[in-house]
């Protein structure tokens, strides 16, 4: 019988490999994929995950090659210009300072409100590093008052605890506040004899120990971050060390300072 | 897990209840305000038609809690005691806390007092915390017939923003309430001839001090040491109380007749 020679079974057979075409058409192409034989009349090719059907058109012969059967490629030696490196070294080295959040935060002897931003970085994102804008209302003073707060953070562990949470039992870390005010001095000023107060009111080191809670944004709801941390922690600074050195008056809720914030993970 | 975290959060809001600081020198007051003016009104209450008055005068208490804590304690054990001048220093470095915490203490003493600004006071925003907290840098106040002149002497920390001292302030009080005191007693943080006192105007600053009614005596601090000093070869004298890490006081008692002043160690 006709349908029974050999040409019409193999042509049945295209066809039912040709069926779902749309699907092989929808593969994605690997970036290492390279076609160095493609003519754009005659010869098709189709890539999907691990193998590469090549046919011509007009014809319903074809060809699966797997893709351990495909000789790699030698990459075309690019001419890269010394400009070219440069800018290339450029961007890259501009792209590491986009920040990578955002932060708000109440209170910790930086101001009523701080915002910031930051840089985390490290093999797990371990540190992070913010510079902060805080704000402090005037109060029974004459001015309201802005001040600037540089902050380390280290964060040892994160512990996914499911549902989209995760947790960072221990964040510790510095910072440095300044504030800004022609009545604070870094150095004294010359009227008074050299070293007499022997500080600066202008800059205050802070240590702080606290913790976090992030929650992983849904991917398809994502607007402006991926993942929302809220975090509290403890500190003191120095001249509230200081006092509270050799003093059984004052009580641990005297010197320390408890703050809370927002961390808004862009990228 | 949501329990734990409930409990977790409230218990962060309770103890976050005045443990929240928005800067050392934040100007943030939390509980008493205008101190001397309460107290002057006490004083002047309780020491009504008196002749015989004794008052102590301290001051420097700044970093030494403890100490100061115990100098309300030794005060309290006494019942003869008028009220007290604290002759300035109360912050160490002009935060906002220091003066806080210091007032605390001083309002354990059963008696009234009165505190006078320090040099150190004057740092950052402590000059405007001190305003806050205790009152104008210059004020007076009549106890029994004696008028007690507290005055700002810490001209250093002003640079000539301000008259420090001021004599318009001082020429004003030898004149102000003049029927109701025979005596006057002078009180400073800083005596003439120390760093922060404008020298220049020591001698002129003398001659206001002399002009008071009844002029008695001058008390200060700033040195950290008890002195008596006759400054001018006129008699009157500048007497200087320990600081509070030295665990003592001064008790004046002023007579109708005469003044006389013992050190107490605790």
């Amino acid at each position: 019988m006709n349908w029974l020679n050999t040409k019409y079974i193999l042509r049945a057979g295209v066809l039912s490999i040709l069926l779902p075409f749309p699907d092989l058409i929808s593969a994605t192409c690997k970036t290492d994929t390279v076609i160095d034989t493609y003519k754009a009349n005659s010869l098709r090719f189709i890539i999907k995950s691990d193998s590469i059907i090549a046919f011509h058109t007009d014809d319903s012969v074809f060809t699966v090659i797997k893709a351990d059967s495909i000789l790699p490629a030698t990459p075309k030696e690019v001419k890269r210009t010394r400009y070219d490196n440069r800018v290339h070294r450029f961007r890259r080295n501009w792209e590491r300072i986009i920040p990578t959040h955002s932060k708000i935060q109440y209170a910790g002897n930086m101001g009523l409100l701080s915002f910031g931003t930051g840089w985390d970085y490290g093999k797990r994102n371990q540190w992070e590093t913010d510079l902060l804008l805080g704000f402090i209302p005037k109060y029974s003073s004459k001015k309201a008052k802005v001040t600037m707060t540089l902050k380390q953070n280290y964060m040892p562990w994160s512990i996914n605890i499911g549902k989209g949470f995760s947790t960072e039992p221990l964040t510790c870390g510095l910072y440095i506040n300044t504030v800004f005010g022609d009545q604070f001095w870094v150095n004294e000023p010359d009227r008074y004899p050299k070293g007499y107060y022997g500080f600066s009111s202008k800059v205050r080191f802070h240590i702080f120990m606290g913790q976090r809670l992030t929650y992983d944004i849904d991917p398809q709801r994502r607007f402006l971050a991926k993942s929302v941390t809220f975090f509290y922690e403890i500190s003191t600074c120095d001249l509230y060390l200081i006092s509270a050195f050799q003093n059984s008056y004052l009580r641990p809720r005297d010197y320390l300072s408890l703050s809370f914030g927002l961390k808004f993970q862009w990228l | 897990m949501r329990k734990s975290l409930y409990t977790l959060l409230s218990f962060l809001l309770l103890s976050g209840c005045g443990m929240t600081d928005y800067n050392p020198y934040d100007v943030h007051i939390s509980g008493e305000t205008n101190v001397n003016a309460h107290n002057i009104e006490k004083i002047e209450a309780n020491c009504k038609g008196k002749t015989k008055l004794r008052f102590v005068t301290m001051g420097d208490s700044q970093r030494w809690y403890d100490e100061t804590e115990e100098f309300v304690k030794e005060i309290n054990k006494r019942d003869d005691i008028d009220f007290v001048i604290h002759g300035g220093d109360m912050s160490d470095f002009g935060v906002t806390k220091e003066f806080l915490w210091q007032r605390d203490i001083m309002n354990g003493l059963k008696v009234p007092y009165v505190v006078l600004i320090g040099n150190h006071d004057c740092l950052g925003t402590g000059e405007e915390t001190y305003k806050a907290v205790f009152g104008p840098t210059n004020f007076s106040f009549i106890a029994g017939n004696v008028k007690f002149v507290c005055l700002n002497t810490n001209a250093l920390e002003y640079d000539y923003s301000e008259p420090v001292p001021n004599f318009t302030f001082m020429e004003q009080e030898i004149k102000d309430r003049r029927d109701k005191f025979e005596k006057t007693v002078i009180s400073m943080h800083a005596r003439p001839y120390t760093d922060v006192f404008n020298d220049n105007v020591a001698k002129v600053f003398h001659r206001y001090v002399t002009e008071y009614p009844g002029i008695q005596f001058c008390t200060a601090a700033h040195t950290h040491h008890h002195r008596d000093d006759v400054i001018f070869d006129d008699g009157i004298h500048y007497i200087t109380s320990d600081c509070m890490d030295c665990r003592s006081y001064l008790v004046f008692t002023i007579t109708p007749e005469k003044y006389e002043y013992e050190l107490v160690k605790y």
